[in-house]
């Protein structure tokens, strides 16, 4: 047991709390006192909150390096997400802000007994701790255990269901590439601080690319094998979302128009939303059958060409999962961009075409940003849609294959979980989508988010 | 006026909803296996039986019948034999009632089982797959006590049971040696199978190919015959991406895939997955793949895409399951071709005679059962393998006759000279030289272990990797996959 090692971890996350939540009270005219208190007890707690539970396994004697540095990067991660919180709460500004930025409700007020809300809201509750808080605390303690269904028992295993993965092949570069997110991530905060415009133009565009190198550092990070499935899916979910939201843009604005029979269109259009994702794999199974699909038969008839076996062909094969999972979704995005046409003000689009914009320079100019809304709230949904559901397509389509190649984060858990029976490494791999897609989201709420125009 | 009608409207909407989920529970054979895992509609069916109180009419004509809950991973027409053969059961059986239930694939089956026995409500009999024999084996509820009993040691010696006459004895030689263990007879062998080889005869003779290849290489030289020939297809040969095809090769060139005597003299510790034998095999097939004499559907374990390929003369050759004996005959006769079966070929180099496992299933007795409600099942277990069933039941699939008794039935029906091609299995695993090779092999954790093998191979064939470097990394995740399930059974 490396002890030591813990106590100076723990001290200098306190130290750092001390520091930055201190700070903090003094720029929103709070005692500072009060924030090196608060900085310093949510600097030793938080990271406690992560590590009694496990025992402080990860600075046992004889642990791995990565164990040990894993542990670590854990404690200062949960250090930092409670400086922050703990920077908000001490902030009395924050909450009015929130207000004008139109993401906080105001809470209406319940005359009569204070027990009746709880009483009301028990069934919610009930079913909220019964089948997704339990799970998820479950899920938490399974990924620190070697543990198969049907198993006399389980085995504890630290942080190895997650370090195991971790593994990079060029680590030099690994750590390059996490200095440079690191220096891009400063860059766009100094930058966003700016008062000159010209820089503050500058802070999106850093983020963007620190997020970029965020995602080559992840990918560097794993293992071989795991790499693989990171690639795999970021290939599919950006060419799900992407392809998906340019799609259904192009489709909706042709639907827009004032035609014949308009509404049997988009009629007809939103249908395959109505199709559940294992459906859209095996149409799209039986479509793209190298032997007998109709798709086959036509390349053949009318251009002569051999479809290539896209069970056997890894990009083809990634090509056919995405085009399914756009056209399950296409429907869905249809019928969000219908709507948001319709809400794009005429007058803006009459000023424009008296200033002589083009049709292209209105749609760029006008449509598209007045739809930044929409496409915002397209793009979380989307990309959740593309981690979580594109599961029954590709079971049904590929299964993974070929060789992995269409195997994303959401399959390998369930192979590992369910026909593998790892529910250990199932629930660590899962742990670890989740944090991607929370990791995600809160970086569109930041960039995307701020840039959206409610037209307000 | 008010009042009352809602009241009636109520009432009648609760009927119906009562209807409903009676309904639900009755016929839920078929409709949606996975619930089963669930244990509403089998307490709805077996309510009656195990409470024994008098209320609920109707269903059952006396109080006491006892269920037998049988769950097999079949929900095709196999199921609808096996639920005639209960009916045929219960009728000549007083007290007791088998209810066969079909599940869509063994894991969905094992899963549903340790659902259940978590729950306090197993099933009587489950039909576990030949790789998860181990499994079965080790399989413990949650007090730590095994799940399953040795079929053996629960007939206890006795000739019949409740008047059915135990046929376990009389079990051909491959099958008991597989499910020997540690001296016991474990489970009651059912469906069992062996790899063979199926030929379409007038393919080869418009492409002017005489013989029936037995090794490798005559395999390889009459596939470049037939492809250079005028009737020649896109390729020659193919067979599914399973494990069970790699394992039955290892069998044949007598090599083991785990140590202490393929896990037989004891729990097996180290697997091999670079044995020469698999290697060679690998590097064999991987040539064929190149070559465009084997043809490879892109999908692990695609029994359908390959048997298509072959029912749709898109190949001459097919190595497959004895299982489909009947249907594949029956492809050619509606199909206007002559379908013959054939030993599987082996490695000339290495082997002169065959070696080949079986493959299949058995059914497994759950330990606990009340005495009576044990041997009902173990009635049933013998009357299902009685000759006149054994027999029926290869005819209608092709598994192999199970019994000396019902291989003899077979034989004074003519009916393997009416199909020659029904005989190939038996006498192919009879050929097999005793010995732990042959015996095949027992490990934990072989179903994931068979995945990492057919992950290697796809691999190997999809994006022409070598073999022998692929099946260190394979050798490397097996070998984990077994240490760490001997970490939590052994």
């Amino acid at each position: 047991m490396n002890a030591g090692a813990a106590v100076a971890v723990l001290l200098v996350t306190a130290a750092l709390g001390a520091f930055l939540v201190g700070r903090a009270a003094a720029r929103v005219g709070r005692p500072t006192g009060l924030g090196i208190a608060i900085g310093t007890a949510v600097g030793a707690l938080a990271p406690l909150a992560v590590m009694v539970p496990l025992d402080f396994c990860t600075f046992d004697a004889g642990v791995s390096a990565t164990d040990l540095w894993f542990g670590i990067a854990l404690m200062v991660g949960v250090a930092l997400v409670a400086y922050q919180l703990a920077a908000n709460a001490i902030d009395p500004e924050a909450r009015l802000r929130r207000k004008r930025a139109g993401d906080d409700v105001s809470h209406g007020i319940f005359r009569g007994h204070p027990f009746m809300p709880w009483l009301l809201l028990a069934p919610t509750l009930v079913i909220l701790v019964l089948f997704l808080y339990w799970p998820a605390i479950r899920t938490v303690r399974l990924s620190t255990q070697l543990v198969r269904l049907g198993a006399p028992r389980g085995v504890d295993r630290c942080v190895a269901n997650f370090t195991e993965l971790i593994g990079p092949t060029r680590p030099v570069w690994t750590l390059v590439v996490l200095l440079v997110s690191v220096a891009l991530f400063f860059g766009a905060t100094f930058a966003g601080r700016s008062s000159s415009p010209r820089v503050a133009r500058w802070a999106s565009l850093l983020s963007t690319a620190g997020v970029g190198a965020i995602l080559v550092f992840l990918a560097l990070l794993w293992t071989a094998s795991y790499q693989k499935v990171f690639i795999v899916t970021m290939i599919i979910s950006v060419g799900t979302v992407a392809g998906g939201l340019v799609i259904s843009l192009l489709i909706a604005s042709l639907a827009y128009q004032p035609v014949r029979g308009a509404s049997v269109y988009r009629t007809l259009l939103v249908w395959p939303y109505a199709i559940s994702p294992p459906i859209a794999g095996l149409l799209f199974f039986v479509m793209f059958d190298p032997n007998s699909g109709i798709i086959e038969h036509w390349l053949d008839r009318l251009l002569g060409i051999p479809l290539p076996n896209y069970r056997q062909n890894a990009t083809l094969a990634q090509f056919v999962v995405i085009l399914a999972s756009i056209w399950k979704t296409l429907g869905y995005n249809l019928l969000f961009y219908i709507a948001g046409l319709q809400t794009v003000p005429k007058d803006q689009l009459e000023a424009a075409t008296l200033d002589g914009a083009g049709s292209f320079a209105r749609f760029w100019y006008v449509v598209i940003p007045a739809l930044s809304p929409i496409t915002f709230f397209l793009i979380v949904t989307n990309l959740t849609y593309a981690f979580f559901e594109t599961f029954g397509t590709i079971d049904y389509l590929t299964a993974g294959g070929p060789a992995g190649a269409t195997r994303v984060a959401m399959y390998e858990i369930y192979e590992v979980a369910i026909p593998g029976r790892d529910l250990g490494r199932g629930a660590a791999q899962s742990l670890i989508l989740f944090a991607g897609v929370v990791a995600l989201t809160v970086w569109q709420f930041r960039s995307t988010g701020r840039r959206v125009s409610y037209g307000r | 006026m008010r009042g009352p009608l809602r009241a009636r409207r109520l009432l009648a909407g609760a009927l119906a909803a009562g209807l409903l989920l009676a309904a639900c529970g009755s016929d839920d054979d078929s409709s949606d296996d996975t619930s089963g895992a669930d244990p509403a509609p089998t307490t709805a069916a077996a309510g009656g039986g195990d409470s024994g109180d008098g209320g609920d009419a109707g269903d059952s004509t006396s109080g006491e019948v006892v269920d037998v809950n049988v769950w097999i991973a079949f929900t095709d027409g196999r199921l609808d034999w096996t639920q005639a053969v209960a009916e045929e059961f219960n009728s000549l059986i007083d007290g007791y009632r088998v209810v066969v239930q079909g599940y869509p694939d063994y894991e969905s089956l094992f899963d549903a089982t340790l659902l259940a026995v978590d729950q306090g409500n197993p099933p009587s009999v489950v039909q576990y797959f030949e790789a998860a024999t181990t499994d079965a084996q080790d399989a413990v509820d949650s007090s730590g006590d095994p799940i399953f009993t040795s079929v053996e040691a629960a007939i206890g010696g006795r000739s019949e049971i409740l008047g059915f006459p135990v046929v376990l004895d009389d079990v051909v030689e491959s099958a008991r040696n597989y499910y020997t263990l540690d001296g016991e007879f474990k489970s009651m062998p059912w469906n069992t199978s062996s790899a063979i080889m199926f030929i379409n005869r007038t393919l080869l003779d418009a492409a002017g190919v005489e013989g029936t290849p037995a090794t490798w290489d005559e395999l390889e030289e009459a596939c470049d015959q037939f492809l250079a020939s005028d009737a020649a297809t896109n390729a020659c040969v193919t067979w599914p991406n399973h494990s069970w095809f790699i394992e039955q090769t290892i069998a044949q060139q007598g090599a083991t895939l785990v140590n202490n005597e393929n896990g037989r003299s004891a729990r097996a510790t180290e697997v091999d997955l670079v044995s020469d034998a698999m290697i060679d095999y690998l590097e064999w097939w991987s040539g064929l793949e190149d070559a465009g004499v084997y043809v490879y559907t892109g999908t692990q374990r695609d029994w359908g895409g390959t048997y298509d390929l072959f029912a749709a003369q898109g190949v001459p050759f097919l190595i497959y399951s004895s299982s489909d004996t009947t249907l594949l005959t029956d492809e050619g006769v509606n199909g206007g071709f002559d379908v013959e079966a054939a030993f599987m070929p082996r490695n000339g180099d290495r082997t002169s005679d065959g070696g080949n496992i079986i493959g299949g299933a058995t059914l497994w007795l759950v330990d606990g059962l009340p005495d009576g409600q044990r041997d009902a099942a173990l009635a049933f277990l013998n009357f299902l393998n009685n000759p006149e069933n054994a027999a029926e039941w290869h005819r209608v699939t092709g598994y192999i006759p199970i019994t000396e008794a019902s291989v003899a039935l077979l034989e004074a029906e003519g009916w393997f000279d009416e199909n020659p091609n029904s005989r190939v299995a038996n006498e192919q695993l009879a050929a097999a030289p005793a010995s732990p090779a042959t015996a095949g092999a027992l490990m934990g954790n072989f179903v994931n272990i068979r995945n990492v093998i057919t992950e290697a191979i796809e691999d190997i064939l999809v994006n022409d990797l070598d073999p022998a470097t692929r099946m260190q990394t394979a050798q490397a995740d097996a070998q984990r996959l077994l240490d760490e399930y001997n970490q939590l059974f052994g």
